[in-house]
C-alpha cells in the first residue's frame, strides 16, 4: 500500500516553479524545436516509468508528445518529478529513478545523466555555479534528508552534501542564498533551511505556516511563500497560510486561510499573486493585506498550474490511467482560451 | 422475482420428494478423505481442472508457473519471484478467490492472493474451477476459484518424500512429504523450502536483476481421525513465510524488501448420517507483513489481520438424486496496521443448495445465499448450473451466478482515503461448456460472458486532495477457452501425452471504452510429455499476447521449458528420480509487466527420494 500513500503525495505535490529568464535567446537563429513555447513535466505513473516531457505551442495548438523519446529514442524515467533550467541546459529531476537527466532545453538532446547519490529527489535550483537538489532520502526516515550538490561545469555530484530537515520540496536561489520549503515529505512540516552556497551550510531556518508547498521571489526581493496547512485526514488540521519573506532580515509577515482551506500552486505574474484551492482560482494583489474572498474561475481540477503573461495554464490530470489535458485561460477576462489533451499525468509547465 | 422463483423451487422440491435412501458409499467416503466437498459435488455445469500430484511435480515449485503453463489463468508477475497477480477470464486480482481446503483465505487487506506465496509442494491437488463462486465461496469468486486441497488417506500405509533441487541463479530447494494411515488415523506433513538470489541477466544489457533475492518456507500439517463410524475429526494447519526483496524495474532502482507470514488452522468434524451430513468447521486465518522501504534499517510499516470462522453445513439427502444443503458461517475479523486505527468486521453468511438430478443424463444445482456484513449492504447472491449427458461422450454444461466482492479493509480504513460508504462490487455472469471425451482425445469448449458494476478504484479526490476508493467502473468480459487433453498408450512401454489451451479474452471498460489493462486477448500454452518406461520428457510453451498497459501496449511473448527425467530402482519401495529442466530453452527477452524483464534460459536439477 505504500505505492498509493506515494501516489497521494504525489498527488498532493503541485508546485509553481518560477522558471528561469527565456530572454537569453538571440532572436533570430532558432536554437531548437522546443523553443519559444511551454514544456510540461509528466510525472507518469509511479513505478512504471512512463514519466515523459510534452512540448506546446503557446497557443496550444502544437502539441508534441514525449519529446525526451523521440530525439533520444530511449525512455526518459520513473515520475518526472520537477524540471528546472541552468542557461542552454534543462534538469529534469526524475524522482523513482534516482535520476537527474541533463538535456539541451531547445533541443532536448541528452547531454548527461546523474544518477549516483540521490534519493528520492524533487526539486533543484542554481547558485554560484552549483546545482542544489532537494533529496527526502528514505521517505520513512525523517532523518536522512539533504540537498545534493551539482558541479555544474562538470555536471557530477560533489561528495559532500547538505543535511537539512525533513521533507525538502521546492528550492529557489536569490543571488548567493538558497531557500528550501520542507514541506514535509510523508509528513508535515513548517520550515524553509535558508543556505549559504559560499559555505555550503545551513545559515537559518524560518518558521511558516504548515506544508509549504510553492514558493516564488518578487523583483523587491521578497520570498513569498503559499503553506497548504495540515489535512484533515492528520486528525490535526491546521489552516493555510501566506507568507512573505523579507530576504533582507528573513523576518516573515503572514496571511491565515481558514482552518479548513488549503490553498496550493501560487504563482506570480504582473504584481498579481495566484492561487488554487478547492477547485477554484483566486487572485491576489501582492500589495494587498487581505486574502480575496471570491474566486476568478471555478470549477477545474488542476494538478498544478503557471502563469505568463496574464495567461494561466492549468493541467489535469484526469483519473491519472488516462491521457491528461492542458487548459489556457486568458486572466483579463477569465475565459477559457484552448485546452488540448497531453500525456499522462501531467506535472509542471513550464516556459521555454 | 427471480429470488422468490427459486426459493418456490426449493420448497418444491422439499416437499414433493419425501423418498429416502442411505448415502451411497463414494460419497460417504468423499466425506471423509476430501476437505472441500462442494468442489466435487457442487460443480457439475463448471468447467474444473485438476491439477493431480504428476503435473505439479512437473513444475516448478511457484505456484505462478504451474499455474501460467497448465490453466489459462493469466499472470501479471512483478518480475520473476515477486507480486503475482492472477487474471481469470480478464478479471483482476482481487476477483479470484482462492480456497484453501475449503475456506476463502484472500486478503482481508487488499483482497488478493499474492501467488508467489502460495507453494504448490504441499497439496494433494490443485483444481481451478471457471466462473463464479461467491455463492459457495463468497466474496471474489467473480473470475474463478483456486482450490488447494489436502486429502486424508486413511487405508494402511506409510510414504515419504524427499526433494533436492538445485537451479541457476542459486536457487535451492528442499522438499518433505510424508503420508501415513492407518484405518482410523491419517495424517500429512509437507514442508518446503526455496530460496533464490534471483539475479539473473537482463539479455540484451549488461545488467542483471537487482535486489531480487527471496526465499519461502511452507510448513504444511494435516490429521484426521475417524472417531466412530459416524463421526470424522480432521486438522488443517498450514504456515507459509516469505522473505522477499523487491526487485529493480529497468528504469526505477530499489531497495525495499517485503516480509510475510501466514497462519492458516481448521479442525473440522464431520458427522454422516444414514441420509445427513454435517460437519462444524472452526478456522482462524492469520495473515500478516512487515514492508521496508529500505532494507538495510529496522524501519517498516506493517499490517495484520485475524480472522476466526465458524462454519456449519448440514447436508440432507433426499435419496442418491436430491441433496438439500444448508451453510451458514460466522466470522469475526480485526485488523491492525500503520494505516488504520483497528477496524474490526463481524459477518454472517446463509447458504442453501439444491443438488438434484431427475434423472441419469441431467443434473443440475441452484443456490442461494445471503451475507449481513457489518459496515455494509451486502447483495444476495445465486448460482444455477446444469449438465447434461448429450450421448456417451459430449456432455453440456451451463451455469449462470451472482457473485460479489466486498471492500477490503484497506478500502474501507486506509488513512487517508478509506471510504466508509462504498458497496460491494456486483457481477453477473454466465458460461457454457461443451465436452467431448473419447478413449484417447478430450476437448473443451467454454464461451462466457461476464458483467462487473460498482468496481472499486481508488481514484483521486480534487476536494480532499487524496486518493480514495470509489465504486465507479464496469466492466464486461467475454470470451472463450478450448482445451484439447490427447492421451496416448502405444503399447505397455511408450505413453504420449498433449494438453492444449487457449483463450480468447475480450474485455471493456465501459466508462473509458478500452480494454482492460494487462488482459491478454489471446493465451496459449501446450504441454507435451513423453515416457518410456523408466524415462520421460516434457516440452512446455506458453504464448501470452500483447496486453494494454496506461498508456501504451506490452509485446507479447513466447516462451519454452524443456525437461528431462529417469527413474532408479522403479519397481522398488525406495526409489529415485533425477529431473533435468531448462527454463526459457530458446532464451527469450519478455517483460510480463512492462520494464520487468524475467529470466534468461536457466537450469534446474532435481533429485527425488521416496521411500
Amino acid at each position: 500500500m505504500n505505492t498509493k500513500k506515494i501516489a497521494l503525495l504525489l498527488l498532493t505535490v503541485g508546485l509553481f516553479f518560477n522558471s528561469c529568464s527565456d530572454d537569453d535567446s538571440s532572436p533570430n537563429v532558432p536554437l531548437g524545436d522546443y523553443e519559444d513555447g511551454l514544456l510540461i513535466s509528466h510525472e507518469g505513473n509511479f513505478g512504471q516509468g512512463n514519466a515523459s516531457v510534452s512540448y506546446v505551442s503557446y497557443d496550444l495548438t502544437t502539441v508534441e508528445n514525449n519529446i525526451y523519446n523521440s530525439v533520444n529514442s530511449t525512455p526518459l524515467g520513473d515520475t518526472a518529478q520537477s524540471i528546472a533550467f541552468n542557461g542552454d541546459l534543462a534538469y529534469i529531476v526524475l524522482n523513482v529513478s534516482n535520476s537527474i537527466e541533463i538535456v539541451n532545453r531547445y533541443t532536448f538532446e541528452s547531454i548527461a545523466t546523474i544518477d549516483s547519490g540521490l534519493n528520492n529527489p524533487r526539486y533543484i535550483a542554481f547558485a554560484n555555479g552549483k546545482g542544489y537538489v532537494t533529496n527526502w532520502g528514505d521517505g520513512t526516515v525523517a532523518t536522512d534528508d539533504y540537498l545534493a550538490i551539482i558541479d555544474l561545469t562538470s555536471n557530477t555530484l560533489n561528495a559532500q552534501s547538505i543535511s537539512v530537515g525533513e521533507g525538502p520540496e521546492e528550492i529557489i536561489a536569490n543571488g548567493d542564498t538558497i531557500y528550501v520549503a520542507h514541506k514535509g515529505g510523508f509528513g508535515q512540516n513548517n520550515i524553509i533551511s535558508v543556505v549559504d552556497t559560499n559555505s555550503d551550510n545551513v545559515s537559518t531556518t524560518i518558521t511558516v505556516g504548515d506544508v509549504p508547498n510553492s514558493m516564488l521571489l518578487d523583483n523587491t526581493g521578497n520570498l513569498w511563500v503559499l503553506c497548504g496547512g495540515k489535512p484533515s485526514w492528520t486528525g490535526d488540521e491546521t489552516a493555510g497560510q501566506l507568507s512573505k519573506i523579507n530576504t533582507v532580515n528573513n523576518s516573515v509577515t503572514a496571511i491565515d486561510f481558514g482552518i479548513t482551506e488549503h490553498p496550493s500552486f501560487l504563482a506570480l505574474d504582473n504584481g498579481v499573486l495566484y492561487y488554487y484551492m478547492a477547485g477554484e482560482v483566486y487572485k491576489m494583489n501582492s500589495t494587498s493585506t487581505t486574502l480575496p474572498t471570491t474566486s476568478e474561475i471555478t470549477g477545474l481540477n488542476f494538478y498544478d498550474m503557471s502563469v505568463n503573461n496574464s495567461v494561466l495554464y492549468g493541467v489535469d490530470a484526469g483519473d491519472f490511467t488516462s491521457n491528461g489535458s492542458l487548459f489556457a485561460y486568458d486572466l483579463t477576462t477569465n475565459a477559457i482560451i484552448n485546452s488540448v489533451t497531453i500525456n499522462i499525468i501531467p506535472g509542471e509547465v513550464y516556459f521555454n | 422475482m427471480r429470488y422468490s422463483c427459486l426459493f418456490f423451487l426449493l420448497l418444491l422440491f422439499s416437499n414433493v420428494i419425501v423418498a429416502q435412501s442411505s448415502m451411497d458409499s463414494i460419497q460417504r467416503l468423499d466425506e471423509i478423505v476430501l476437505s472441500d466437498i462442494k468442489l466435487k459435488h457442487y460443480a457439475n455445469g463448471y468447467k474444473l481442472k485438476v491439477l493431480n500430484d504428476s503435473i505439479l511435480k512437473k513444475n516448478n515449485v511457484s505456484l505462478t508457473d504451474v499455474l501460467r503453463f497448465n490453466t489459462n489463468i493469466y499472470f501479471k508477475e512483478n518480475g520473476y519471484g515477486m507480486v503475482s497477480s492472477p487474471s481469470f477470464r480478464g478479471t483482476n486480482a482481487s476477483q479470484t478467490a482462492v480456497i484453501w481446503n475449503g475456506i476463502n483465505i484472500n486478503s482481508q487487506l487488499n483482497g488478493q492472493v499474492d501467488f508467489n506465496t502460495v507453494s504448490s509442494s504441499n497439496y494433494s491437488n490443485i483444481a481451478i474451477r471457471s466462473g463464479g463462486g461467491s455463492v459457495q465461496y463468497g466474496s471474489g469468486a467473480i473470475g474463478g476459484t483456486v482450490h488447494l486441497s489436502n486429502q486424508l488417506d486413511f487405508s494402511e500405509h506409510f510414504e515419504n518424500k524427499v526433494q533436492l533441487g538445485l537451479g541457476s541463479f542459486n536457487t535451492k530447494n528442499v522438499t518433505y512429504n510424508s503420508t501415513f494411515g492407518n484405518g482410523s488415523w491419517s495424517g500429512n506433513f509437507g514442508i518446503a523450502f526455496l530460496d533464490s538470489d534471483n539475479d539473473y541477466k537482463f539479455l540484451g544489457t549488461d545488467r542483471r536483476n537487482e535486489n531480487g533475492a527471496f526465499n519461502n518456507l511452507d510448513v504444511n500439517l494435516n490429521l484426521g481421525y475417524i472417531v466412530s463410524d459416524r463421526d470424522v475429526l480432521k486438522l488443517y494447519h498450514q504456515n507459509f513465510r516469505s522473505n522477499r526483496e523487491f526487485s529493480s524495474t529497468l528504469l526505477a532502482p530499489s531497495n525495499s524488501k517485503y516480509e510475510s507470514e501466514d497462519y492458516r488452522s481448521m479442525l473440522e468434524w464431520t458427522r454422516i448420517g444414514s441420509n445427513f451430513t454435517s460437519s462444524l468447521k472452526a478456522v482462524h486465518l492469520l495473515e500478516q507483513f512487515k514492508f521496508f522501504e529500505n532494507k538495510d534499517l529496522d524501519n517498516f510499516s506493517k499490517g495484520k489481520a485475524n480472522t476466526w470462522l465458524i462454519k456449519y453445513h448440514y447436508k440432507h439427502h433426499f435419496s442418491n438424486n436430491l441433496i438439500l444443503s444448508a451453510i451458514s458461517d460466522y466470522s469475526y475479523i480485526t485488523s491492525v496496521g500503520n494505516s488504520f486505527s483497528n477496524p474490526r468486521r463481524n459477518a454472517f453468511s446463509a447458504t442453501v443448495i439444491l443438488d438434484h438430478r431427475p434423472f441419469e443424463k441431467l443434473q443440475y444445482t441452484l443456490s442461494l445465499r445471503k451475507d449481513i456484513i457489518s459496515d455494509f449492504e451486502s447483495p444476495i447472491v445465486f448460482s444455477g448450473d446444469l449438465s447434461y449427458n448429450v450421448s456417451k461422450s459430449y456432455t453440456l454444461k451451463f451455469n449462470a451466478s451472482k457473485n460479489f466482492r466486498v471492500p477490503t479493509f484497506n478500502d474501507l480504513y486506509w488513512t487517508p482515503g478509506g471510504n466508509l460508504e462504498l458497496e460491494p462490487e456486483d457481477s453477473f455472469q454466465f458460461d457454457l461448456g461443451h465436452e467431448l471425451k473419447f478413449k484417447t482425445v478430450a476437448f473443451r469448449l467454454n464461451t462466457f460472458y461476464i458483467e462487473t458494476s460498482d468496481l472499486i478504484q481508488w481514484r483521486p479526490n480534487n476536494n480532499t486532495g487524496y486518493w480514495s476508493p470509489v465504486n465507479i467502473a464496469n466492466a464486461k468480459h467475454y470470451g472463450l477457452e478450448f482445451e484439447l487433453d490427447v492421451t496416448k498408450k502405444i503399447n505397455e512401454d511408450h505413453s504420449l501425452f498433449l494438453s492444449t489451451l487457449y483463450s480468447y479474452t475480450e474485455t471493456e471498460d465501459v466508462e473509458k471504452q478500452q480494454r482492460l489493462f494487462y488482459v491478454p486477448l489471446h493465451k496459449a500454452n501446450m504441454s507435451l510429455s513423453y515416457s518410456y518406461k523408466v524415462f520421460s520428457a516434457f516440452y512446455q510453451h506458453l504464448y501470452n499476447g500483447e496486453v494494454d498497459i496506461i498508456g501504451n501496449t506490452l509485446k507479447g511473448f513466447d516462451i519454452g521449458n524443456l525437461g528431462v527425467s529417469y527413474k532408479l530402482n522403479s519397481n522398488a519401495k525406495t526409489n529415485y528420480t533425477v529431473d533435468f529442466r531448462i527454463n526459457n530453452v530458446y532464451n527469450t527477452y519478455y517483460e510480463n509487466v512492462a520494464l520487468r524483464p524475467m529470466p534468461n534460459r536457466n537450469f534446474n536439477i532435481r533429485l527425488t527420494l521416496k521411500f
